[in-house]
């Protein structure tokens, strides 16, 4: 039996996945359109045509939805159909005369199109409450929420650039979202709370030490206990002795929340990529909307809109205004939270007369 | 190589060291292979290890684990599996 | 009454529901009723109700299997054991229908029928299964083609953009080199022995679609070194408006050459009369600025290849890092033997001297580039640094003094 296992094939080619008109013009692109938001046309040295329908979506799908993203794809794609690094779903065809049907049939199954050129496109997130032990927020909740409240950005181009949003329900980030035009993301605010009595029983003791990045676990002081201590002062509350160790939860409902992190990008275009930056160090972890984190990105990016140049991604925006006036547009009042005091902080204190009152 | 260990060796070696501190310390692919360096010498490569360490997980022996980073433990029941 | 007053506020809006979609899924199964239980519980309390498991997997494997475990199993008994697997995707997420929909069945068959397309890291996701089902799900997909994913101190399921199958800008060929390297890599991708995890990611051209600069530890961009491909005629069609800047893209209707490309370009390199544009190549630094703007216009040169950053991870542990280049130019052509033995270079250094969780850009700051750039057998390049050093804490090594005996000076005159 175990002779017949198969293991370390690796992932499928994707050639047996490509449409036929990709195949025969795989690296011979020549252009691309953006006929409407939501369509992509390229076109080949060839002549051929390849059109893209894109559909946004959260990253968590049952069957019964991909299944509906075969039916359609089967029906006007030949049954060709691809994702794109921030979940949305690319229909694709060769027939001009399938994308207006495609349109429809997208439409109709209540799902957007868009997220092209100078949109919100859909959030990149992780898995929040759904599935994961260390979230201080949900992910697809407040993703929704936020898509929601943003839809009208994701159907048109009506930004100065292109706007990335991405969430990180914990400080893990196992989602990297930090070079994001809006990152947000799930903070923990108080360090681990330890149950000595469970603490004896599931953990041990040697590992659970080892696990904290910071070194701020301890043995307890008081052998007989059999128990860890954390220096507070040390804990950044990243959850890893949870991980370890299932009596040292560092959930606080209340007061955990959602930090904003604001101007990254990863493109090269004019300026080289960027770091997003703490922009509101905390709103309030508020299911099933959040409609504070809704209101508080709206707020910012609409100051964007109203003071971007042509081109200029959100960080472009706040490098040419600074961020003492980005606070001040955006009515965010500064604290020490915004400055830092971690390894590199050096590198982002104001060492010049160039600032602004 | 005169003095090479034979792979039956090497995956018990492993296996032994991984017993001697379970619960007490978790070792990594890379921890073992200094271990077994140390204790081998050029008798044993890094590859050898890593090959040895593959048999030892097939067979069933040891599991690898994740908390925060991947060991290479034996077999026990979940701390968290467990109905508290 | 509803079960979940909570969840059902979030299926209004235009934006897909997930919570419509779980709902349907939980008329036919008896977890997702549970999965929507504890997930209203999680909204009423505002915490989660999972724990981490760290043991489950198939045989054999040390990755792509995450045991999740409820912390109510009294009240949610369908997720007792719900754990994750992730499924290694094919290079650029294209997909058959009939490949979606044979995933679908397995899933259905073994697990819950929810899943994640995709993963943070690239893979598909399965959420929700029992350590019983774990070997007859693996196995229903490797009959079919698929394989498991990275996951904890591994290689991870390496991820690429679209590259050359729908990209007219991209400088190689992503998706062959990302599936090149899986396959190479497959020991690696399956049985963790790395001091923490290590990813790579293929972008075509430094648009970087698939953020390889921030997210991967390998991050490889493709990348020109000749002159960018002028189309005049296009040009003065963006001028008059008959083109439309980026395709369509764009808020406005008409590019203002002067404006909005020549005095936005960062390295001031060309210059518009009105009729012609003019790139003075060599000083161009390829932003893609002016492409992404001209797509008709401008294409990248055809003297193609990769540039090689190393380094980037997530804020744990000494703050957020991104990759920087240390290889300016990498021919990218099959079977990518230079970038194969690269690879291979760095993971062994870093297995070798590597803490215990330290990414590999962590491990170069605290050993240094030199140390690094050595073990691998790579040449200082001017093209890795943004400036020198200003601390004049510079260090020489008896090899300097052997090679200034051999002639070797610091500025030729
Ligand atoms: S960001 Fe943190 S809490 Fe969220 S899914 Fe990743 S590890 Fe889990
Ligand atoms: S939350 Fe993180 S930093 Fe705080 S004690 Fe636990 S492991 Fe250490
Ligand atoms: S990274 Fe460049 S080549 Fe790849 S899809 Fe994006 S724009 Fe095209
Ligand atoms: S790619 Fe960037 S640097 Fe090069 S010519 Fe165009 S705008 Fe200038």
């Amino acid at each position: 039996m175990a002779e017949d296992r198969i293991t370390d094939i690796g992932p499928p080619h994707y050639e047996q996945f490509l449409p036929p008109v990709i195949k025969a013009n795989y690296g011979k692109w020549k252009y691309h359109e953006i006929p409407r938001p939501g369509v992509l046309k390229h076109v080949s040295e060839s002549g051929d045509e390849l059109y893209t329908v894109r559909c946004g979506a959260g990253r968590l799908l049952t069957t019964d939805y991909v299944r509906e993203v075969c039916d359609i794809a089967d029906k006007f794609c030949d049954g060709h159909v691809r994702w794109t690094s921030r979940n949305n779903i690319e229909f694709l065809t060769p027939k001009k005369e399938n994308v207006e049907p495609l349109i429809a049939a997208i439409k109709a199954q209540g799902w957007p199109v868009g997220g092209t050129g100078h949109a919100v496109t859909s959030i990149v997130h992780t898995q929040g409450w759904i599935h994961c032990h260390t979230p201080a927020i949900d992910a697809s909740g407040i993703v929704k929420s936020v898509m929601d409240d943003l839809f009208e950005y994701f159907g048109e181009h009506r930004l100065p650039a292109q706007v990335r949003i991405s969430l990180a329900c914990c400080l893990n980030m196992c989602g990297a979202v930090h070079c994001s035009d809006i990152a947000i993301l799930g903070i923990h605010r108080t360090p681990p709370k330890i149950f000595h009595d469970k603490l004896r029983h599931v953990c041990e003791i040697p590992t659970t030490i080892a696990a904290c990045p910071t070194g701020a676990i301890r043995p307890h002081p008081d052998k007989s206990i059999k128990s860890v201590v954390v220096n507070e002062e040390r804990c950044m509350y990243c959850g890893n002795c949870y991980t370890m160790c299932p009596a040292m939860p560092l959930f606080d409902p209340d007061k955990g929340g959602v930090a904003l992190l604001i101007g990254g990008k990863v493109s090269n275009a004019k300026h080289p990529p960027m770091f997003s930056r703490l922009g509101v160090p905390y709103l309030p972890n508020n299911p099933p909307r959040w409609p504070e984190v809704c209101q508080a990105i709206r707020k910012i990016l609409l100051a964007y809109v109203n003071g971007a140049n042509k081109w200029e991604r959100l960080g472009e925006w706040i490098t040419r205004i600074g961020w003492s006036r980005f606070f001040e547009i955006c009515d965010i009042p500064f604290t020490f939270q915004h400055i830092d005091d971690y390894k590199w902080a050096y590198d982002t204190y104001n060492t010049s007369m160039h600032f602004k009152f | 190589m005169a003095d090479s260990v034979s792979k039956e060796e090497l995956v018990e070696s492993i296996y032994q060291e991984v017993a001697k501190v379970q619960g007490k310390k978790q070792l990594k692919a890379g921890d073992l292979t200094k271990l077994m360096i140390k204790k081998y010498g050029d008798a044993v490569s890094k590859n050898d290890v890593k090959f040895a360490i593959k048999e030892l997980i097939d067979s069933g022996r040891c599991v690898y684990t994740y908390f925060g980073g991947s060991f290479i433990e034996l077999p026990h029941e979940e701390g968290a599996a467990k109905h508290i | 009454m509803s079960d979940t007053p909570l969840l059902d506020q979030l299926e209004t809006g235009p934006w897909p529901s997930f919570i419509a979609d779980l709902k349907r899924m939980a008329a036919k199964k008896p977890q997702i009723k549970d999965l929507l239980g504890q997930l209203e519980r999680s909204y009423e309390e505002k915490i989660t109700h999972w724990k981490h498991g760290g043991i489950v997997g198939v045989l054999g494997y040390g990755s792509g299997i995450i045991g999740r475990y409820s912390d109510l199993p009294d009240d949610f008994p369908g997720l007792e054991h719900f754990h994750t697997m992730r499924i290694n995707q094919p290079s650029g997420w294209f997909y058959t229908t009939a490949a979606l929909r044979m995933l679908c069945d397995i899933w259905d068959q073994y697990g819950s029928g929810v899943m994640n397309m995709h993963g943070s890291t690239g893979d598909i996701i399965f959420l929700g299964t029992t350590t019983d089902n774990l070997e007859p799900c693996f196995q229903a997909l490797a009959r079919n083609g698929f394989d498991i994913g990275g996951s904890g101190s591994a290689m991870r399921s390496p991820s690429c953009c679209c590259g050359l199958s729908r990209c007219e800008w991209s400088c190689y060929d992503t998706m062959e080199a990302c599936y090149d390297i899986t396959q190479e890599f497959q020991f690696e991708l399956h049985r963790p022995g790395f001091p923490y995890k290590f990813k790579f990611k293929f972008s075509g051209c430094p648009n970087d679609c698939v953020a390889a600069v921030a997210r991967a530890d390998c991050s490889v961009i493709g990348v020109w070194k000749d002159d960018i491909r002028i189309d005049q005629a296009a040009v003065k069609a963006y001028a008059g408006g008959e083109l439309k800047p980026k395709g369509g893209g764009a808020h406005v209707d008409k590019l203002d050459i002067q404006k909005d490309v020549v005095d936005l370009c960062p390295t001031q390199c060309m210059s518009w009369d009105g009729s012609t544009l003019k790139i003075n190549n060599r000083e161009c630094n390829h932003c893609m600025h002016c492409i992404n703007l001209m797509p008709q216009a401008l294409r990248p040169g055809t003297d193609k290849g990769a540039t090689i950053l190393l380094g980037s991870h997530a804020p744990i542990l000494e703050g957020a890092q991104m990759s920087w280049v240390i290889v300016p130019f990498m021919r990218m052509e099959k079977p990518f033997d230079e970038l194969k033995e690269l690879g291979a270079n760095i993971m062994e250094w870093w297995t070798e001297n590597g803490k215990n969780r330290e990414r590999v850009g962590e491990l170069i700051l605290r050993l240094g580039m030199r140390e690094f750039c050595l073990a691998v057998g790579l040449d200082p390049v001017p093209q890795s640094i943004k400036t020198p050093r200003c601390n004049p804490f510079f260090f020489w090594h008896p090899e300097d003094f052997e090679a200034e005996a051999e002639g070797k000076t610091y500025i030729k005159l």
